[in-house]
């Protein structure tokens, strides 16, 4: 027999402010609580996905070495190729659209496990037919990598290394833009690393005297715009790369 | 400075139970202050091992407001993050005060979790 007055909660559309300030707080502190939650796992993926990149990384290296071991041994060529072509891509800004450049630049030579050893290895000069063979490097090196996610730009640069600015390179004789902008980044690095260098048959050049010699081949071998990024950026490159 | 730990400084009670529950599921030590005063005296009397790593300040309240409080805070030693109502200047005076961050009410709990995190990590 009780009447309105009575009841033990507030009149229909009256809040119980203090009722609500308490439910407020706990669906505070589950936003709280997810976001927490979110971010560790955020955290956790982040982790794993670095460990995977290096263990990628690694492998990747690893099967460069395996060309390298087979043709001639160049020294730290092929890592200091990946260190200053990440930092030419660095500087024209273009790094983020080119994810997987670095693996390009390692493996730009893995097409040569199809070259015959008695071509890569021959002291003299190549006849016509042997270099014929030797041009096909930077094709079976595309066909190793071509179908590997996550190396399309790879595989491309592997498969334009050999092309010049001025449509006189190899295996296609693509020019200007058509060479995709990774191995117009690579052909610089490359020439420069291998100018830089002792070679059996000469000293290596000065970082000016290469900067130089690039510079003369700006709008024919190389891209004139690269170019213009490097011969700045040369100096400052890492010398010893471990 | 104490890391996580922050000082939620509005003369709304509800509000700073909402925002306490939101910093304390994230790991974060919370103290709170009904107004400037209060919040200044907390601060000078804190030891340098546990003054707030960040303070939470309304720009509205009564007495001392958020901008004076602000202007008086030692910004070497804590980050400011202010609460404004939006379309006032209490940013642009805010800014001129120091404060390192702003939220307009209503905000978002995200929002303030993000905007306190990254400013501890400044």
């Amino acid at each position: 027999m009780s009447g309105p007055s009575d009841a033990p909660f507030p009149p229909d559309g009256i809040a119980d402010t203090e009722a609500l300030q308490r439910q407020l707080e706990i669906f505070a502190g589950d936003v709280g609580r997810l976001y927490r939650e979110q971010k560790e796992r955020a955290e956790q993926l982040e982790d794993a996905l670095s460990t995977i990149k290096e263990a990628y990384l690694q492998t990747v290296r690893s099967l460069a070495f395996v060309v390298e071991a087979k043709d001639a041994y160049t020294g730290q060529h092929l890592e200091r190729c990946r260190v200053y072509g990440l930092a030419l891509m660095d500087a024209i800004g273009v790094s983020d659209d080119f994810p997987d450049a670095e693996y390009g630049f390692l493996l730009h030579d893995a097409g040569k496990v199809g070259v015959p050893e008695g071509i890569l290895g021959k002291p003299g000069p190549l006849t016509a037919a042997e270099w014929r063979v030797m041009r096909t490097h930077p094709i079976i090196g595309y066909q190793i990598l071509q179908g590997i996610p996550f190396m399309t730009n790879a595989a491309e640069i592997v498969r334009c290394h050999h092309e010049m600015w001025d449509g006189s390179g190899y295996p296609e004789g693509l020019r200007h833009e058509e060479i995709p902008l990774p191995a117009r980044v690579f052909a610089v690095v490359d020439a420069f690393d291998a100018m830089t260098t002792d070679r059996p048959y000469r000293a290596a050049l000065s970082i000016e005297h290469a900067a130089g010699e690039i510079e003369l081949m700006a709008g024919s071998q190389f891209d004139p715009d690269v170019c213009e990024v490097f011969v700045p950026l040369c100096e400052r490159l890492p010398r010893y790369v471990a | 400075m104490a890391e996580r730990l922050v000082l939620v400084v509005d003369d709304d009670a509800a509000i700073r139970g909402v925002i306490r529950a939101v910093l304390e599921a994230d790991y974060f030590h919370v103290l709170e202050a009904p107004d400037g005063h209060t919040a200044l005296a907390m601060l000078g009397e804190s030891a340098n091992g546990d003054r707030p790593t960040v303070l939470v300040l309304d720009v509205m309240m009564p007495g001392i407001d958020g901008i004076e409080v602000c202007r008086q805070v030692d910004h070497d030693s804590t980050r400011v993050l202010m609460l404004t109502a939006r379309n006032d200047d209490a940013t642009r005076l805010s800014k001129e005060a120091g404060a390192d961050a702003f939220l307009a009410k209503p905000f978002s709990a995200v929002e303030l979790l993000d905007a306190v995190e990254s400013l501890l990590m400044r």
